[in-house]
């Protein structure tokens, strides 16, 4: 299945050409489905057969959305398996790196958005210095282990644009350089697909996109942006002190910062008087303050000295 | 790029002890009722205006909301059940230098009150109006109020509350008031922003706070203690701007919350001391 890509153009070559299987993936409202219909009637115009599925709506819930789309001389199955799929688009990046198993080993295309959409449950834990729960790869280290590997902030490019909505588009014109069929086709069937006052920033995305891939095709060292670093931790380290004050003589024992601590750092004592019970593990957030009714409880940071030289 | 920076306003450069009656505390409220977390959210919204004490007027009038005022150490001024807000108004009229603030109950605004606020709203004075919505007479034993939720018991309605409940910001809008908003106190820094911005609006504005009564209506009502109390309240509220999505007409229950109407008209206050002026002026005076 390494046979360069052709330009199906007669009958004959339309008997030659192979099934071209194309994945989208990303977060919801990004345009996943819209890639995939600009794919499906592309599929069409060349005279192929399509087969398309999806699932979509789930990543407000923080699951996944993603598309397949099949179209070649005769497709059966809607669906793309492990190792399979001749491009990759990720319209974010760790959706990106979720799917990168389903990718053809050795010629397959991953297009990925550099920007990232992290979401709340990657940074669960709240302690200063803590590390996310998101993708630490960085676009460098998975452009050099996939075959044909690009990396660009589509998002920022599509904001020069005027609308970051367009940076899907973006990444269909990286697309439009693996894939050997006509420009007219392509920009014919954005122009069919998305609204009349969006045609000029999509066109413009979409040549824009088109650019950058070509430049990349020829110098390798452009397909990812060299400044995306590893980043360990998300939190800043804590350039203060959480000194937590209780006063006894006004708490009535009502349990509330107990239990509505995120940390569960505060106890209630035999008393009945709450306590901070694991001081390490209080971040200073300030729940239990805002919420004491009876105001026993302060909390105060105290900016720490820096380390002197 | 996405890097996530904590905001400076976590640790606010505010102390509640410099606001109260030190020797008053610790206050006579019952363990885990919201009128703390309530008056607290009003001092710390006082501080981030920057308003002087002695700029600062709060008027209360009668129940456990009402002894809330004479906890802060500024011009206080504990009036007759159910009349803060006239009293109020006779305040601000006197003295528009001040901040005047009213902290009223449910039972004191919308039942032995209710007449001073819907004139209130009409007329559109600059005071800001805090009803603590604890949906029930807790001062006094527990009994019903306009605000106590359909088959709740209290201790005039053994078998359930039967009136419909009254949307009290409902009728603060149709009446006229420029600035509505509500917020629960689990909420504690939204219910500080939202008074700061009822605070600074210019003409009357009416905050309802949904409050707990942990010890009468919570335990009666078996509510669960104070914890389980103030966690609730997150379920029961939608932010504003959910107010509309498609699934409202199978959650009827659930609390808008957020600022809910807001408008610009004439100050009462301006309008009435240029006709004053005007009325001098023509007498010669």
């Amino acid at each position: 299945m390494n046979a360069p890509a052709t330009m199906p153009a007669t009958t004959a070559q339309i008997q030659a050409a192979p099934t071209r299987n194309i994945m989208i993936v990303g977060v919801g409202g990004q345009g996943v489905i819209m890639i995939s219909k600009v794919m499906a009637l592309l599929g069409q115009k060349q005279g192929l057969q399509v087969k398309q599925s999806e699932v979509h709506g789930m990543a407000k819930r923080g699951g996944i959305v993603f598309s397949h789309v099949r179209f070649g001389k005769e497709v059966w199955s809607p669906t793309i398996a492990k190792g399979d799929a001749d491009a990759l688009i990720a319209l974010e990046w760790a959706e990106g790196l979720r799917w990168l198993d389903h990718l053809k080993p050795g010629s397959g295309a991953f297009i990925a958005d550099t920007r990232r959409i992290v979401p709340p449950f990657a940074c669960r834990n709240r302690k200063t210095g803590a590390t996310m729960n998101y993708a630490s790869e960085t676009p460098a280290e998975i452009v050099s282990r996939v075959a044909d590997g690009y990396a660009l902030d589509a998002t920022s490019i599509a904001e020069s644009f005027g609308d970051s909505r367009a940076a899907n588009t973006v990444l269909l014109g990286v697309l439009s350089t693996t894939l050997d069929y006509p420009i007219e086709d392509w920009l014919g069937v954005i122009e069919q697909l998305v609204p009349k006052k969006a045609r000029e920033i999509n066109v413009k995305a979409f040549e824009a996109g088109r650019a950058w891939a070509e430049a990349a095709q020829a110098d390798p060292s452009l397909r990812f942006d060299h400044a995306i670093a590893r980043e360990k931790t998300y939190a800043k380290p804590q350039d203060f002190e959480v000194r937590l004050e209780i006063n006894a003589a006004w708490c009535k024992s009502c349990d509330i910062c107990v239990k509505l601590c995120p940390e569960r750092c505060l106890a209630l004592n035999e008393e009945q008087i709450a306590y901070l019970k694991a001081p390490e593990a209080c971040t200073g957030c300030h729940i239990c303050e805002w919420l004491c009714p009876d105001f026993a409880i302060s909390v105060n940071t105290v900016s720490r000295e820096p380390a002197s030289a | 790029m996405n890097e996530i920076v904590r905001k400076d306003a976590v640790r606010p450069a505010f102390d509640i002890k410099d606001y109260l009656r030190l020797d008053l505390m610790p206050h006579f409220m019952c363990p885990g009722c919201g009128h703390g977390i309530a008056l607290r959210a009003l001092l710390w919204a006082t501080h981030e205006l920057g308003i002087e004490k002695n700029q600062l007027a709060v008027v209360s009038g009668i129940g456990c909301s009402g002894r809330v005022g004479a906890y802060i150490d500024a011009n206080t001024y504990h009036t007759t059940h159910g009349r803060p807000l006239a009293f109020a108004t006779g305040l601000k009229l006197a003295r528009p230098d001040l901040k005047v603030i009213v902290i009223t109950g449910d039972g004191d605004c919308l039942a032995i009150g209710g007449n001073h606020l819907i004139h209130a709203c009409r007329r559109n004075l600059d005071i800001t109006c805090l009803m603590l919505n604890n949906e029930v007479y807790g001062m006094t034993g527990g009994q019903v109020s306009p605000t106590t939720s359909v088959n709740r018991l209290t201790t005039t309605t053994p078998a359930g509350n039967c009136e419909p409940t009254f949307d009290a910001c409902k009728l603060a809008e149709a009446a006229g008031a420029s600035f509505v908003g509500r917020e629960v106190t689990r909420q504690a820094p939204a219910l500080k922003n939202l008074i700061r911005a009822a605070m600074e609006h210019d003409g009357f504005s009416f905050v309802e706070v949904m409050s707990d009564c942990t010890e009468i209506y919570g335990r009666k009502n078996d509510l669960g203690e104070s914890p389980e109390m103030i966690l609730s309240q997150k379920a029961d509220m939608r932010p504003e701007a959910f107010g509309n999505v498609a699934d409202q007409p199978f959650r009827p229950n659930r609390l808008v919350t957020g600022v809910l109407a807001k408008q610009e008209r004439p100050e009462y206050g301006r309008t009435y001391r240029a006709r004053a002026a005007l009325e001098r002026a023509k007498k010669g005076r």
